[in-house]
């Protein structure tokens, strides 16, 4: 299996507009790889580096140093762009042509021929939702509507990777949802997706795996559970007791609380948990529930932001 | 040239559909008008009156087309996005910046085209229709003055600001309606160094001279000292130029 992307140290510093002498580092020292069919989530606050990155992927900025591969190719070397759609962050586009216009346009860019492009046209469109208003100019659209055109022209081509500059930013509920169906229908095709957003429920929604980056560094790449520190996963035994052992129970676990007719134990670790199930089943009580309990991802980027800032007081 | 001609077509079609573009057309029309009224009011030939208003119009007015359209044509593009996704795909930064100023071309040409059409019908109802003949290569040269206006204006798109872009090519506008007539006067009147220097200057700033075959027709003089293909000539030089400038320029940019 090759990987879609290879980045490997990728940095890039700007000059300060204002203060020319003072060198802004944008992002440092980053490395990561996506794979065909994963969805990849890239979380940052804003000014994190997210943007560049991703413009730097795309070919639009140089980077400082580093390597980066789209397909084996440079960044906007023509064949591994036929293999990769872009949507940039809250696109706009030409507001006099119409959503069919826009597509036939891409379709050319992307050497799709006429007579297959018409096709390819009606089912894009379809796919986004887009059939019934394909005639109207895109001033006419909502931003909601605009976001699936644009991410209609990103797949026009039939790409095997799409690559999203924060799909659902400015989106209310339903064109949030509406997005993140398209992006799960993506997947569904077998297509893999590199998306950016600072909206957490989304990514951890949608993500095999989470890159987090902070400050222009990669603080955490992997699968939701993996990218967890371990101390920040706790634990817990449910399990059913006759209520006149309450006192008992009370009096025997730090830390017990009493829910509808059962009695749950939060635990720092692992091994205490087993120690408390071996406690509870000594004594002939029902097991219900046991296992960790892992933070959202928004805890998880909480402390991390949290680590850090203690880090450098420290350091 | 599939992809610029692709690039070219669809910014005219978004261009040509812009409300601002047909104020532009009908102020023209409007100033066209006025030519009628004016034959009224002046003593000559109406039909010289109306010929030398009407082509003048066609004149400003497409450089104005060329100017206020041209200035934001890219760096509207790179302000709001649009031009990240074209650039996603198999599409190179040249044949970009060359289909925008065909596409923008192709604006200016067809707006000369309507406005000839309004001369045409003024100069019928005056009874000098064949008149339109004669001015053929004058309204050519007008055309190719605005190609070298179009090819300045996406130059300037491609990395100033739309206002500064502005002030730039209106400048270089200027500059070659007015540089005749200055190295002239200098050449009359000053010093031998100033002479000297502007002498030299004169080779590196625009002549619009090249193309100011207007009055020539309308007054009967026919064609006198003007070459079309020298004014063919020097204005594919310069847009060769100022283009490759821009490819230069727009390849080494950095899309933020």
């Amino acid at each position: 299996m090759t990987a879609h992307i290879e980045v490997e140290r990728l940095s890039k510093t700007y000059r300060h507009p204002m203060k020319v002498w003072k060198v802004i580092e944008a992002v440092k020292e980053l490395s990561f790889t996506t794979d065909p069919g994963e969805i990849v989530g890239f979380v940052g606050h804003n000014g994190a580096g997210k943007t560049t990155t991703i413009k730097m992927l795309m070919g639009f900025v140089r980077p400082t140093a580093g390597r980066i591969s789209l397909f084996g190719k440079a960044p906007g070397d023509p064949a591994g762009l036929r293999r990769l759609g872009f949507l940039p962050e809250r696109p706009y586009f030409y507001s006099h042509l119409t959503g069919r216009e826009l597509l036939r346009y891409f379709c050319g860019l992307s050497d799709i021929p006429g007579a297959a492009a018409k096709g390819r046209i009606e089912n894009t469109l379809r796919m986004v939702g887009l059939s019934d208003a394909a005639d109207l100019t895109l001033n006419n659209y909502s931003k909601g509507m605009l976001q699936r055109i644009g991410i209609a022209q990103a797949v026009i081509h039939d790409p095997e990777l799409v690559v999203m500059d924060e799909p659902m930013s400015g989106l209310d509920p339903i064109g949030r949802r509406e997005v993140k169906d398209i992006i799960r229908e993506l997947k569904k095709n077998g297509k893999a997706v590199l998306f950016s957003s600072h909206i957490l429920a989304d990514i951890e929604d949608l993500s095999d795996r989470i890159l987090i980056i902070e400050n222009g560094v990669r603080r955490s790449f992997g699968p939701l559970t993996d990218i967890i520190p371990k101390q920040d996963i706790s634990w817990h035994v449910s399990f059913a007791a006759p209520d006149r052992d309450r006192e008992t129970l009370f009096a025997a676990f730090k830390g017990l609380r009493a829910t509808s007719g059962h009695f749950t134990v939060t635990i720092a670790t692992e091994q205490e948990m087993n120690a408390t199930i071996a406690t509870v089943l000594d004594k002939r009580y029902t097991i219900i529930e046991a296992g960790p309990i892992y933070p959202t991802l928004e805890e998880v980027v909480f402390r991390m932001k949290e680590r850090s800032e203690t880090e450098v007081h420290h350091g | 040239m599939g992809k610029i001609l692709l690039v070219a077509r669809y910014t005219f079609l978004e261009m040509v559909r812009h409300k601002v573009l047909y104020a532009f057309v009908f102020f023209a029309f409007f100033i066209l008008g006025l030519g009628v009224a004016i034959t009224q009011m002046t003593i000559g030939e109406p039909l010289d009156i109306i010929s030398d208003i009407g082509l003048g119009t066609i004149e400003i007015f497409s450089t104005i087309i060329a100017i206020f359209m041209g200035i934001t044509i890219i760096q509207k593009e790179i302000s709001l996005r649009t031009l990240h996704p074209l650039l996603a795909r198999p599409l190179t930064r040249p044949q970009y910046i060359l289909g925008k100023f065909f596409g923008m071309l192709l604006l200016t040409l067809v707006g000369i085209f309507f406005m000839t059409i309004i001369l045409w019908v003024m100069l019928y109802f005056y009874g000098g229709p064949e008149r339109m003949t004669v001015y053929l290569p004058s309204l050519y040269t007008i055309f190719l003055q605005t190609a070298l206006v179009v090819s300045v204006a996406v130059l300037c798109s491609s990395f100033v600001e739309p206002a500064v872009g502005a002030m730039f090519t209106i400048s270089f506008y200027l500059i070659g309606a007015t540089s005749y007539n200055l190295v002239y006067l200098i050449n009359k009147q000053s010093s031998d160094l100033l002479k000297n220097i502007v002498n030299f200057l004169r080779y590196i700033l625009p002549d619009f001279s090249n193309f100011n075959i207007k009055d020539n027709l309308v007054y009967g003089r026919g064609l006198e000292n003007i070459s079309l293909s020298f004014a063919t000539l020097y204005a594919a030089a310069g847009i060769l130029i100022v283009l490759a400038v821009a490819v230069i320029a727009f390849n080494k940019k950095e899309l933020n």
